[in-house]
């Protein structure tokens, strides 16, 4: 058995509205009204639709379940303000949830209103008053589009007054609709017309009883028919005096509900609760209303001149957010999309956080942030993202004066900086140079080559202008040429690709590739139905050496940007991109098997340089030299916190500068302070009582590459083999000429003179104060010790890293700064055995051996070749410009043969240690 | 030719069982590895812009491979196949023949697609693309039945547009539209009539994202069929995202089902945009409310671009969802959308043969209501 449905006035917006049997009445908002409302008819004469908007949006928030939009007034031009009025709704999420009822006593006006509505909307009105012709045809129409309609009770002759007339028209247009168009019943609404009461006139004085006694009829002999009416007539005789108009719309509702009225016009806000009318006002109301009393009108308005200049009730909107602090606002303006107080808000920030920069970075950017999650949780939409952005643009325009004086100040000392820099430069050179440092970002963002959607792009345009980004937006189907010519010409700092069908994700990859070529390093942004952050890290990122980020809604490309262009952030935004990305990639590879090559074939396809001696640096010794005991005070200041939180589950990237952990959550970034000052003093203990110690060891040697395998040279002859380390070479089928890479590709072959470097280092003393605080039943500084340990490790190899490329020639002692050494933003790299790069951890004892690293750092190898104590860190130097780690997979039976044969072990034990890297 | 109105033989058919719609167009074109040159054929060889993403024109350039696409899913198992008309209007195609105005420093607006519905050349190719693609269709629809014994249908497939009448895509001015409702709905007047001479049985508006798009299609359908004394079912169906809104508008299913039950589709349902899964609870919602039949067609999961249709899901994942809702009574007509190829139809197909189709729900004869 199918389930039955009430037949019930069905209608949308956004969301569905059902008049089901529950609910009691439907109240139509008013004040989007020109004829009810003079502030509302002035605000649009006058142009000003943004208040407008805001007016409908206070009726919704006021409990409106429809709103009703008339523009009718003869300073308007109805149609085109119709349309355009609606169309700014649509951009309203508030708003357009609820269904629109399009009111004008014009037909074109009704039927431009018609036009705008996605969902089920109300026609007001029409009515028999051009004949029956002209009704069914307009009803047609209606009916064509999906509204329901409101029926005036007027007809040839005029508007029905009296009960009869009311009544007599109402069941003719009935009939016409329901039996000659095939309207829906449940979608007509009669407006038996609610006439003005207490006017003097005799005739008038049962008008309010009229409409009750026809409501009641209606309701009884036409099924399905709803009744409204607009009910602030009633009380026009009573114009400025609210007290009383609001005790009269009130009785007059109870009244007519309790015969079966379903809606009215009503202005919410001007309504008494029915029970609270005084007894003796209410008294005098209803012997009107009710024409109780032949001296009623006379009564009332005695009665009435107390109220007079009263205010009434007033319109009040729900401000209890104000009282939050100026971030929880800014935040809540975001989130709903209100700018009316974003200006004072931003001021007040400014005033807090000092800088422009500081203001949008941080409460903006958090607030924008929270939009960004709730959208990819679907909880909000794109409207609202759009709206939300909206609002960040006019406290992005409010700041950005003061980010000009700011500017301005900071230019004059920049142009001084470039002048100082680059001696002999022109003043405009030097300017445009300054002023070039000083831009907030260029963005190029394109629909790529064969693919034609772009709303996605353009919402993605629209909130990154809003957002003070300067958006080149080429459009659809660009070509690839184009994308980057006019990324060169306009001197982009990021390119944007979106794309919605599969093809795209190829023509992706070939920009990515010609971005390569053309040497570029700008961030590259990839965003689109069919991208994924998977794919963007295995098949894109890996053709393109600058960052390469997916972005995974519009919402989110504002942070991204942001971070990408952000000097403090960028750093450690890309590491973290290249990380997860590695994490996705290392996925991957574990997962289903690729295209692989022939080791021959692998072989070809290595890098080929034209090797110079010249270009070759020779480090300033050859040998060994022991850092016995490393200064624990300098390296605490090279340690990476981001990595130490990430060890305590808490996500998001340390800010060196204000020491804070930046992250969504304000939990874990005020537990990340407190686990911060923890560990400071923690370090301080350590050093103090020299509860660590750090040593290490490095050396250069005579190398050179001999195949895959690095010979290492006794001595500057180069004659006498002292060792021999070995590499792996990627087997994966690359498309587009990529090299297939093996760590000896970085060495020069003989004649040349190369040289490799290696490296131990290890921090003692951790296990030993870990199981001593662990006794004290304190876990938590147990995991502390280790975790600094391993920092302390990390930090020294950074640090001798540096020292090793001094030495090498390739930097000189001040060249970076603390933060450019974390983010390893150097030449040369140093690749541990057992890492991606090299995954057979028994290259380990040639190196250690090598550098006679056991005695010299006490940090020795156990039987898998692992390191204790586990706080150590081991690697070989390569000083290569071209350099970079890389990860090697899906080995072949052919190399695996060809490395055993090399090292002289067999092929099992080749394969046990190789086993996760095996292809085959 | 027109084909007569079978209203009343579908709703027969539907009583009876859960009806098969055909899998992907898009997606399932991608396996015969067309090239540029293929796709344009002689008659788009000197075309300025690319061609080979513009899968309707495929129908005029290489109709073997349409056709080839209806006949497999046919004989995988469908009841109706939609013709290869998704971006068959003026609109849609103008993307691929015309210069974007906002290369030249213009901008998109309802003049510049004033111009289009009114230009010639694009007028032709649509008629051509409606007329052709449909008789593809109808003539593989036509042979399977011969084949099986069992009626098959046709149905003119209306995309949702690559513009939106309910989006601003200009920051500084939410009120501004590129498109008027009027011309969107004369570009659609004209797919409708051209899908309904070249032979289709059904008129389907599909892929909803904006629902004003769709209202104006609905209101060229209600208008060619009142102009042209002709009707045809009409099935209408939106894509909705995650939180169940139509991607573009943000219309939730009921609010959506509410604004066109006055055209009173055979059916109404939801396609692409999500998987089964993510589709289920809006599925749900819509089967509650809608007194008519209901369609689903879901893409093969969410895009995947490492997998080898590019969607996450298999033939055997998608009978599966498919057979569960089934079982709970929520499918009347069920297919696959984006990803789904004819091994998904012909297991969705088996996992639903004998399985009862939903029971809609019926609204109640008005009564005049207690007050």
């Amino acid at each position: 058995m199918s389930s039955q449905l009430q037949c019930t006035l069905r209608l949308s917006g956004t969301e569905a509205y059902n008049l089901t049997s529950e609910k009691r009445f439907l109240m139509i908002g008013e004040r989007t009204n020109v004829a009810g409302s003079p502030r509302f008819a002035k605000l649009v004469r006058a142009g000003d639709l943004e208040a407008a908007v805001e007016v409908a949006r206070q009726q919704v928030e006021n409990g409106a379940d429809v709103i009703d939009i008339c523009f009718d007034d003869g300073l308007i031009d109805g149609k085109e303000m119709m349309t355009r009025f609606l169309q700014l709704l649509q951009g309203e999420p508030d708003v357009a949830r609820v269904p629109i009822m399009v009111d004008s006593s014009k037909w074109e006006i009704l039927e431009a209103g018609l036009k705008c509505l996605q969902g089920k909307g109300i026609v007001n009105s029409i009515s028999l008053k051009g004949g029956e012709q002209e009704f069914k045809q307009q009803a047609r129409h209606i009916m064509r589009y999906g509204a329901a309609v409101v029926v005036m009770a007027f007809d040839e002759k005029g508007q029905a007054a009296t009960y009869e007339e009311k009544i007599r028209i109402c069941e003719r247009a009935y009939k016409v609709l329901v039996d000659e168009v095939g309207f829906n019943p449940c979608d007509i609404i009669f407006d038996p017309n609610i006439l003005t009461v207490a006017t003097g006139i005799e005739e008038h004085n049962n008008y309010a009883l009229d409409f009750i006694r026809a409501t009641e009829w209606i309701k009884n002999n036409l099924p399905g028919a709803r009744v409204s009416g607009g009910v602030s007539n009633i009380s026009f005789s009573f114009r400025g005096n609210n007290v009383v108009r609001e005790a009269m719309h009130s009785a007059f509702l109870y009244h007519a509900g309790k015969a079966g009225m379903d809606m009215g016009i009503v202005n919410a806000g001007m309504l008494e609760v029915y029970d609270q009318i005084p007894e003796d006002l209410l008294e005098r109301v209803e012997d009107v209303l009710l024409n109780r009393r032949d001296d009623a009108t006379e009564r009332l308005l005695d009665f009435a001149e107390r109220f007079k200049g009263q205010g009434g009730k007033q319109l009040e909107e729900d401000l209890s957010w104000r009282e939050g602090t100026v971030e929880e606002r800014l935040e809540h303006a975001l989130l709903k999309g209100i700018d009316k107080f974003i200006e004072e808000d931003t001021e007040e920030a400014l005033a807090k956080y000092g800088r422009p920069l500081k203001v949008i970075e941080g409460p903006l950017m958090t607030g924008m942030g929270v939009v960004g999650d709730l959208f990819g949780e679907g909880k909000m939409f794109l409207p609202q993202v759009v709206k939300s952005a909206r609002v960040m643009k006019k406290s992005v325009a409010w700041l950005t004066p003061h980010m000009e004086a700011e500017k301005a100040e900071f230019l004059a000392g920049d142009i001084e900086k470039v002048k100082a820099d680059n001696p002999g430069i022109s003043d405009d050179e030097a300017l445009r140079r300054a002023e070039r440092q000083r831009s907030a970002g260029r963005f190029v963002i394109a629909t790529v080559k064969g693919d034609v959607h772009d709303i996605g792009k353009n919402i993605v345009g629209v909130v990154l202008s809003c957002n003070g980004f300067e958006v080149t937006d080429l459009g659809v189907m660009v070509p690839c040429d184009k994308i980057l010519d006019t990324a060169e010409q306009i001197g982009a700092d990021v390119i944007g690709l979106s794309g919605l069908i599969t093809p795209s994700l190829d023509e992706m990859l070939h920009v990515a590739k010609e971005m390569e070529r053309r040497g570029f390093k700008q961030p590259l942004l990839i965003g689109g139905a069919t991208t994924s952050a998977a794919h963007t890290a295995i098949k894109i990122s890996e053709h393109y050496s600058g960052p390469v980020v997916h972005v995974l809604d519009a919402s989110r490309s504002v942070p991204v940007t942001t971070s990408l262009l952000s000097e403090d952030q960028r750093d450690s935004f890309v590491k973290d991109n290249f990380e997860k990305q590695q994490k996705l990639r290392d996925n991957f590879n574990t997962g289903p098997k690729r295209e692989t090559l022939r080791l021959e074939e692998a072989r070809t396809a290595a890098p080929r340089y034209e090797w110079h001696q010249s270009d070759i640096a020779s480090p300033k010794f050859t040998g060994v030299r022991e850092v016995p005991h490393f200064d624990l005070r300098e390296l605490a200041r090279y340690i990476d916190w981001t990595p130490f939180f990430h060890t305590w589950q808490l996500r998001g990237v340390w800010d060196r500068e204000n020491k804070v952990l930046k992250t969504r959550n304000e939990q874990g970034a005020q537990q990340a302070a407190e686990l911060y000052r923890d560990a400071l003093k923690w370090i301080d203990y350590i050093i103090e009582n020299k509860r660590f110690s750090a040593k290490g060891t490095f050396g250069f040697f005579a190398a050179n590459s001999d195949g895959d395998d690095i010979v290492i040279w006794e001595d500057e002859y180069r004659e006498v083999e002292k060792a021999r380390l070995h590499t792996l070479r990627q087997q994966i089928r690359k498309d587009s000429g990529k090299p297939n890479l093996a760590l000896a590709d970085w060495v020069a072959p003989q004649p040349l003179q190369d040289f490799i470097g290696g490296f131990v280092v290890g921090i003692h003393g951790a296990d030993h104060l870990a199981a001593e605080v662990e006794k004290r039943n304190d876990p938590y500084g147990a995991i502390m010790v280790k975790a600094l340990a391993d920092r302390f490790a990390e930090a020294f190899a950074e640090l001798l890293h540096h020292r090793a490329r001094v030495v090498w020639g390739i930097e000189t002692e001040d060249d970076l700064t603390v933060d450019e050494l974390i983010h390893e933003n150097y030449r040369g790299i140093r690749p541990a055995p057992g890492y991606p790069a090299q995954p057979d951890h028994t290259e380990k004892p040639i190196l250690f051996d090598l550098l006679n690293a056991r005695e010299s750092t006490g940090v020795h190898l156990t039987e898998s070749c692992a390191m204790h104590p586990g706080a150590a860190v081991c690697g070989l130097y390569f000083s290569h410009p071209d350099s970079h780690y890389f990860a090697i997979s899906d080995l072949q039976k052919d190399q695996i043969e060809d490395y055993a044969r090399r090292k002289g072990i067999t092929i099992e034990e080749c394969e046990k240690w190789l086993g996760p890297w095996l292809g085959y | 030719m027109p084909q007569p109105d079978c209203t009343a033989e579908l709703t027969q058919a539907l009583a009876e069982r859960i009806l098969m719609l055909d899998g992907a167009m898009g997606t399932t074109i991608r396996e015969y590895g067309l090239d540029e040159a293929a796709a344009r054929g002689k008659r788009f060889a000197n075309a300025p812009k690319d061609l080979l993403n513009n899968g309707d024109i495929l129908s005029l350039t290489k109709p073997e491979v349409i056709t080839d696409i209806h006949q497999r899913f046919f004989i995988a198992g469908s009841d109706i196949s939609e013709t290869n008309t998704f971006s068959a209007t003026s609109i849609a195609q103008s993307e691929f023949f015309l210069e974007d105005p906002r290369e030249s420093g213009g901008r998109k607006d309802q003049e510049f697609f004033q111009k289009i519905i009114e230009n010639p050349q694009l007028i032709e190719l649509a008629h051509d693309l409606n007329v052709a693609s449909a008789k593809l269709c109808r003539e593989a629809a036509d042979r399977c039945a011969n084949d099986t014994g069992r009626a098959r249908y046709v149905a003119g497939a209306i995309g949702p547009m690559t513009v939106s009448l309910s989006n601003s895509p200009d920051a500084n001015d939410p009120g501004f539209r590129v498109v008027n409702f009027d011309q969107v709905l004369e570009a659609y007047k004209a797919q409708v009539r051209a899908l309904i001479q070249g032979g289709c049985d059904l008129l389907m508006i599909e892929t909803i994202f904006d629902s004003l798009n769709a209202k104006a299609a609905a209101v060229a359908v209600q208008e060619v069929f009142e102009e042209d004394s002709q009707r045809l079912p009409v099935i209408l169906s939106a894509a909705v995202g995650r939180g169940g809104e139509t991607m573009i508008s943000a219309q939730k299913v009921e609010a959506f089902w509410n604004a066109f039950a006055h055209l009173k589709p055979l059916a109404v349902g939801l396609n692409c945009s999500l998987g089964p899964d993510l589709m289920h609870g809006h599925l749900e919602e819509l089967a509650t409310c809608a007194t008519t039949h209901v369609s689903c067609y879901p893409n093969a999961g969410l895009p995947n671009p490492l997998a080898p249709t590019g969607f996450d899901l298999e033939a055997g994942d998608m009978a599966k969802f498919m057979g569960e809702f089934a079982d709970q009574g929520l499918l009347n007509i069920a297919g696959g959308c984006c990803g789904n190829t004819p091994d998904h139809i012909a297991a969705i197909a088996k996992a639903l043969e004998g399985k009862a189709p939903r029971q809609a729900p019926r609204y109640q004869t008005p009564t005049v209501v207690e007050s």
